[in-house]
């Protein structure tokens, strides 16, 4: 009996102190009303529309009412080799992308951590993140004169002797994936690395102090200091990544491709955008979406249970 | 005294009235329009809008296209977000099959709406579908009186008129002669004078435009325009079949072949967007290609304005001689007035008031109006002389010139309109470049040369006279809705592998190429026949009944 009359108090007052608590925090609270509303509403609200991708919906019947056909579109998409090629080409591409654009932050991340020159850091800091900002449009017209037939880089290559022939940058569907990884990472590598630069900013001087008076020089420093330094960000940022892995870009591959590379520069995306929202099979492009969006929430869960096991910090 | 007041009183009463009556019925309103192509927005004070504005009461908000068509046809009818004239341009098939559009039938009238009446009244047949409903009224290809044809304006293959000059203007008439002068040229000459290297034939790709590519086949077999078929006529059948997997499509593609191999095609010319390609034949290195002349308006008016007359192209009739073993093929390039079916305005479902569209329309189609919308305003832009509508040199000249467009003409309303082409009742030709006056006495001196070491009056003279239209029109105009998958994958095969085939390393490459296409594409090329053979034969007995 005593222990019951003991709970039961015990009990509400901890009911008690979640209002409490919710109470307190009621500004709060209210401040995160706004950003709930958003997701709601552009996130959650927009999922009601998956129902069209079981239906006929194009613009004949977007007005008398498209009819329920099931999975027929799915059908449709998983009958096609092109749309099987295009989930192969999201992957592979956003795989380099992602190794690609990791890699090379973590890299310039690491060598800018290096610099003494304040002056010198800053200016190479801003220089590379800069073209983050320059829209894909243009960052795709340059790449198309750079890497013309006659254009500098095949230039280049020939009066140094590494190759022979001209290459054919633009127009074989070897090099499609290449390219983009190449020109993602011009554009990218800047913007990546300021979160890895400001993690390392944070990392105690004093450990640093202890590797050099125990006689590691500066690799050892890198290798033991920084880079443990740097792994839970490192984590974080690459199972967010992984959540999107089906998103390998629209821009680049719709902006840079063409009929001689299609076999590779077709994404989901660039998929959905011609033999859906081109052609008005309204039902056709959601299907391929909602295919993207499931596949992406898996990844995403896999992503995070690894590195749980991992014992790693998880998102989820 | 008091009468004058009492006069003027009653006058200023019925002054006012009138005013208020006239503000009752064209009560100011903003019309939306959409364009299907790219285009500059007018001056705020554009002089023609201003005298629309004033008279109808009608002020223009026009959004042109940005981007692909389809797609921005698609996300219109996505939101239902319809501006009050819709021009679906190349696509506006997908406008009327998404009922974006109302039928104007029930519009028009012989009493209520004579201009646009007689306008239609004996193409009807047609252009109304099959319930008998007319969507859009065609933007161009209805002649009044003669029709003129100054120059080719559609398909041909073109050559800039210095590569003609320097060989002292031959006949050119076969494929080979064509490859051949290109060939020499760029050996005698391989920059210009600025260094850049000369490039021999261009092929466009890029999306819709792969016309460049994929249609000169029929035109070497001496067929007009009827986009990816080619049709027996002279049967009375009307056989409709696909060319490009045909032996008879083969020697093309070799000889563009042979050209790659020999330096005159640049591979680049495979992955070009349409803005490159304009970018190249404005630079005056392009010495040659297959397209359509307004295809790159852009970028002989810019060939113009820089005074680089000799970079300028001229439309060839090319043919494969008889050494190709088809026999001898008569040229047949320019083909009688086409209707522009289903290409122009509509009135979309969200226009609230349709008969004001109609009634603006109708007004913009009297003798008046097409005059001022066409020449100007007289004294300002034309003056008369014995009946003879003229244009001085300046006049002329300036009509190419973009930034007077944009405050002079109300092109983006014009363009899209129903209009009157070829020839008034007074004799003055509707359009000002096809007044024999204003055409040959305003030609560039170069021009006049050029044609002159040719013995002709005008570009047209290279081509025959336009054979007569075939009842079924032309059959690119066909909507290809109904089999739009097997239809993409019918492009889309020809798109990968034609430029493969082009760029064979050696004869054995290009065999197996081409045999590897042919067997890829027989299976949509079937589908695709069967389908236009049914709807030709639909459009002849609709035109013959």
């Amino acid at each position: 009996m005593t222990a019951v009359t003991q709970n039961i108090p015990g009990q509400t007052s901890r009911k008690k102190s979640i209002w409490n608590k919710l109470w307190e925090q009621k500004y709060l609270l209210l401040m995160s009303v706004p950003v709930l509303l958003y997701v709601l509403f552009f996130n959650y609200y927009p999922l009601w529309g998956w129902r069209y991708a079981f239906e006929n919906l194009d613009t004949k019947t977007i007005k008398t009412g498209a009819d329920w056909i099931g999975l027929g579109n799915f059908q449709w998409l998983f009958g096609r080799d092109d749309f099987i090629q295009s989930i192969w080409n999201t992957l592979a591409m956003s795989t380099i992308n992602l190794v690609l654009g990791t890699l090379s932050a973590v890299l310039l991340a690491i060598l800018l951590n290096e610099v003494r020159n304040k002056g010198f850091k800053r200016t190479v800091q801003t220089v590379t993140y800069l073209p983050h900002f320059l829209s894909m449009v243009i960052v795709v017209s340059m790449a198309q004169e750079i890497f013309a037939y006659n254009g500098p880089v095949n230039h280049v290559l020939k009066t140094l002797g590494l190759t022979k022939d001209t290459v054919y940058w633009l127009g074989d569907k070897k090099y499609f994936w290449g390219l983009v990884g190449v020109i993602n990472v011009w554009k990218e590598v800047g913007w990546n690395s300021i979160i890895y630069i400001s993690t390392m900013t944070s990392i105690d001087p004093t450990l640093y102090e202890a590797a050099a008076i125990d006689g590691a020089g500066r690799f050892r420093r890198i290798l033991h200091v920084t880079l443990p330094g740097i792994k839970s960000t490192f984590v974080v940022l690459l199972i967010m990544n992984i959540g999107h892995l089906m998103e390998a870009g629209f821009e680049i591959q719709y902006l840079l491709g063409n009929a001689q590379v299609l076999d590779r520069s077709q994404t989901i995306d660039v998929f959905v955008m011609n033999y859906g929202i081109g052609n008005n099979k309204y039902g056709r492009a959601i299907a391929a979406g909602m295919f993207k969006s499931v596949v992406g929430i898996i990844l995403l869960f896999g992503a995070n249970f690894i590195a749980k096991a991992l014992d790693e910090e998880t998102l989820l | 005294m008091r009468k004058l007041v009492a006069l003027l009183l009653a006058l200023s009463m019925i002054l006012s009235m009138a005013s208020i009556a006239l503000a009752e019925t064209e009560e100011p309103i903003v019309v939306t329009v959409f364009r299907g192509d790219p285009g500059d927005q007018p001056d705020s004070d554009n002089k023609i809008y201003k005298m629309i504005e004033e008279e109808f009461g009608i002020k223009f908000e026009i959004e042109f296209l940005a981007g692909d068509l389809d797609e921005t046809l698609g996300t219109k009818l996505a939101n239902e977000e319809y501006p009050d004239l819709f021009d679906g341009g190349n696509s506006a098939e997908t406008l009327i099959n998404a009922g974006a559009l109302i039928d104007l039938m029930p519009y028009i009238t012989e009493e209520g709406t004579p201009n646009l009446y007689n306008h239609i009244k004996d193409l009807l047949p047609q252009l109304v579908n099959e319930n008998g409903e007319l969507f859009i009224i065609p933007n161009y290809g209805i002649h009044y009186n003669a029709q003129i044809q100054m120059a080719c304006n559609g398909p041909a293959f073109f050559i800039q008129k210095q590569v003609l000059a320097w060989d002292n203007y031959p006949q050119i008439k076969t494929l080979d002669q064509y490859f051949d002068l290109i060939e020499r040229f760029i050996a005698a000459n391989p920059t210009d004078e600025n260094g850049a290297a000369y490039e021999g034939f261009a092929i466009l790709c890029e999306d819709w435009r792969h016309f460049c590519l994929i249609n000169p086949v029929q035109h070497l077999m001496g067929r007009p325009n009827d986009g990816e078929v080619l049709i027996n006529v002279n049967s009375g059948n009307y056989e409709t079949e696909t060319f490009i997997d045909k032996p008879y499509a083969k020697p093309y593609y070799k000889k563009l072949n042979e050209a790659y191999k020999k330096g005159l095609i640049n591979p680049d010319t495979f992955v070009m967007t349409y803005d490159q390609y304009i970018a190249k034949l404005s630079s005056g290195t392009v010495l040659g290609m297959f397209d359509q002349t307004w295809d790159f308006g852009t970028a002989t008016a810019a060939l113009e304005t820089a005074g680089m007359y000799k970079n300028t192209y001229i439309a060839l009739p090319l043919v494969y001689d008889e050494s190709y073993g088809f026999g001898v093929i008569e040229e047949h390039y320019l083909n009688g007035a086409v209707p522009n079916k289903d290409r122009g305005f509509g009135i979309s479902t969200s226009c609230e008031d349709p008969e004001r569209m109609i009634a603006l329309f109708e007004a913009l189609l009297s003798d008046e109006w097409q005059k001022i919308l066409q020449w100007g305003i007289e004294g300002e832009d034309y003056y008369v002389e014995n009946g003879r509508m003229l244009m001085t040199a300046e006049q002329y000249n300036v009509r190419s010139d973009a930034t007077w467009k944009k405050a002079n003409q109300a092109l983006a309303i014009w363009e899209s309109a129903p209009k009157k082409q070829g020839t008034m009742d007074d004799g003055n030709a509707w359009a000002p470049a096809d007044q024999d006056e204003n055409y040959f006495a305003l030609m560039s001196d170069y021009d006049k040369e050029f044609l002159t070491a040719y013995g002709y009056k005008k570009p047209a003279d290279f081509f025959n006279a336009p054979i007569e239209l075939a009842p079924y029109g032309e059959a690119w105009q066909i909507d290809k809705a109904p089999i739009q998958d097997d239809y993409d994958d019918y492009l889309l095969i020809q798109d990968q592998w034609l430029p493969k085939i082009i760029m064979s390393a050696d004869d054995a490459e290009f065999d197996a190429n081409w045999d590897a296409f042919v067997a890829e594409i027989t299976p949509s090329a079937q589908i695709y026949t069967e389908f236009m053979q049914a709807e030709v034969l639909k459009l002849v007995e609709l035109a013959t009944k």
